[in-house]
């Protein structure tokens, strides 16, 4: 099952918009939570209970932490002023205790579908070591789709109630919706309780606007997978398969394009998810702000996957970079080595941390691990050189707002996003250096190879021209165009070929049939 | 209010902290900056800043920053 299903996104979802529309306006959030149930039930079976105990979990744990608060503040007030810090603290020590129990619930079901066998493999291989002699036997069931997301946004909503950012919902039903909704639950965005919540719950009729406007966002998201994605997919992988076979610059082909599949699938997703979401009514934050725009890696992570960057942030960055231990750090280190390089150091602590999480998130394998530090080594090194980078900048006389050294950026910071892709997609991280070896001793040229990775001329051609359009599509966006504004402005007929031309488009060079490989939805697997 | 822009510039002298109102959207302060501005701003101004209140509501302009540490100086 993916978004990009034509029965899903323009029979069952109209149908969906159309019933909504005509039942009353309270059973409306009802009918999504049905519907988002039901799609779960489809992909995931009975491992929908493990989204029950996800939704139950968070629901009794968050009103629990908001009844503390309450008791806490009464008692504040009938006490002197004295003895306040220390019921405080013993009421912090109380809430502690229950979000902690909510995180373990969540996270020990994600460490079980996810990462067993990661953990015991490595654990077995480290007896065998020391002269065990076991056998690891791999557990194979499938995970409840979509568990690296929900669990994510679960946490937020406990940790957000916990630190007072969010008030408990008495409601299950909208907790639930919140958590389940059906075009969030496989792939994200990770959002936040006070970005969908009310919305979801408010019922409110279907715009015409909302409804055109949402769809051309999900024809836009086909448009990239299908055009675009689906086309490459068999190249890429016969690149990564076979990179022994192929020369250099094949290898490169194939490296630029997985890291644009990626994009193009992921992105198209999102384009997929947000489009359905502004159908209800639903403003669901972007999870993309054209990242290959961005100067610099840190700024990429700040475009790219935005909403699980934000996650990281909040919940792992600063608790950790301001924790008593961290804050000790920052301020001895920046008497040390002043203030441009001194807060680097607790800074790297917390990004280390970030970033192994993140490449674990992302799967168990060493891959994924090494793709977290290289992230991690490019932002770290990043920061070491600006000072230098500035100087000589300084010295050279260049402006760095300058239209020809911003490109320069941009095309610094792509070359290095690739090589962070490759590791990303390689089976093994020394395959991974392999390919990247090869890449810089075997350059050759040669024509009839390119033409014979799985993509013929016309693919090529068909898949540039597309990507000129997403890249004219995301300068606009850069420029604080709004498209769908502008389009909307149009008369009907200007309107109409638009929506033709994207539809046809599609249809005619979308990449299916025999001799293309669909791409499977990459992030549902995450 | 003077200490603290003082304190912005010497992090990044190449923004007119009077009038940008976009500090961490516009990327002019990156989560590091954050760091050593949260570390100079409870020195100076003797404050606790909680990682709840790190948002960028609270530090897109030397304004909303202000207003964050009076908040914080009134709990006290």
């Amino acid at each position: 099952m993916s978004y990009f299903n034509t029965g899903f996104a323009f029979f069952f979802v109209p149908l969906l918009a159309a019933v909504y529309n005509l039942i009353p306006r309270k059973t409306r959030p009802v009918l999504l939570l049905i519907f988002s149930l039901g799609f779960f039930f489809v992909i995931s079976k009975f491992l929908i209970a493990f989204l029950f105990l996800s939704i139950l979990s968070i629901y009794f744990i968050a009103l629990k932490l908001n009844a503390l608060d309450e008791k806490r503040d009464a008692i504040l007030k009938t006490v002197e002023k004295g003895e306040k810090k220390e019921i405080k603290e013993k009421y912090k020590k109380y809430k502690r205790l229950f979000v902690a129990l909510g995180i373990a619930i969540n996270v020990s079901c994600l460490i079980a579908f996810k990462y067993l066998n990661f953990f015991g493999m490595n654990i077995y291989g480290l007896l065998n070591v020391f002269g065990a002699d076991l056998k690891f036997k791999a557990f194979k069931f499938a995970a409840p789709i979509g568990i690296s997301f929900y669990t994510l946004q679960a946490l937020a909503y406990i940790l957000d109630v916990y630190n007072g950012r969010v008030k408990a919902d008495r409601n299950i039903l909208k907790v639930a919706l919140f958590l389940s909704f059906f075009p969030q639950i496989m792939e994200g965005p990770i959002v936040r309780y006070t970005d969908t919540a009310q919305a979801l719950y408010s019922g409110e009729k279907i715009k015409y606007r909302d409804f055109c406007f949402g769809y051309q966002r999900v024809l836009y998201g086909f448009l990239k997978k299908f055009i675009i994605a689906d086309r490459l997919n068999f190249l890429v992988n016969n690149v990564f398969d076979n990179y022994q076979s192929f020369s250099g610059t094949a290898i490169s082909i194939g490296v630029i394009g997985y890291t644009v599949m990626l994009y193009m699938e992921f992105s198209g997703t999102m384009d997929v998810v947000i489009g359905i979401g502004e159908v209800f009514g639903i403003r669901i934050p972007e999870n993309f702000r054209q990242p290959f725009f961005a100067k610099n890696i840190s700024e990429f992570w700040t475009r790219w996957h935005i909403s699980l960057g934000l996650w990281f942030k909040d919940f792992i960055f600063y608790p950790v970079s301001l924790s008593k231990v961290g804050k000790k750090i920052t301020s001895s280190m920046r008497k040390k080595l002043g203030n441009q390089y001194g807060p680097l150091v607790g800074g790297s602590i917390a990004l280390i941390a970030v970033w192994f999480l993140n490449g674990l998130w992302h799967g168990a394998g060493y891959t994924f691990l090494f793709y977290g530090l290289y992230q991690f080594f490019m932002i770290l090194s990043g920061n070491l050189f600006e000072p230098l980078i500035k100087k000589i900048c300084a010295k050279l006389h260049i402006n760095r707002e300058n239209i020809a050294y911003r490109v320069f950026q941009s095309v610094k910071m792509t070359l290095l996003v690739f090589v962070g892709e490759l590791f990303f997609f390689a089976k093994t991280v020394p395959q991974g250096f392999g390919m990247l070896a090869k890449i810089f001793t075997s350059v050759k040229f040669s024509s009839a190879e390119l033409l014979n990775l799985g993509m013929d001329k016309n693919d090529y051609l068909i898949v540039l021209i597309a990507l000129i359009f997403v890249f004219a599509v995301g300068l606009l966006k850069e420029k604080n165009v709004n498209i769908r504004e502008e389009i909307s402005k149009k008369n009907i007929v200007v309107r109409w070929v638009i929506y033709y031309l994207l539809i046809l488009s599609v249809v005619i060079f979308g990449a299916y049939g025999p001799g293309y490989l669909p791409v499977e939805p990459i992030y549902a697997d995450f | 209010m003077e200490k603290l822009i003082e304190i912005l510039e010497e992090l990044n002298p190449d923004v007119d902290y009077n009038t940008v109102e976009n500090l961490i959207d516009g990327r002019y302060l990156d989560s590091l900056k954050i760091l050593s501005l949260i570390a100079e701003i409870e020195d100076e101004f003797d404050v606790e800043i909680p990682t709840v209140e790190i948002v960028p509501a609270n530090f897109n302009s030397a304004k909303s920053m202000w207003a964050l540490i009076e908040r914080l100086k009134d709990d006290e």
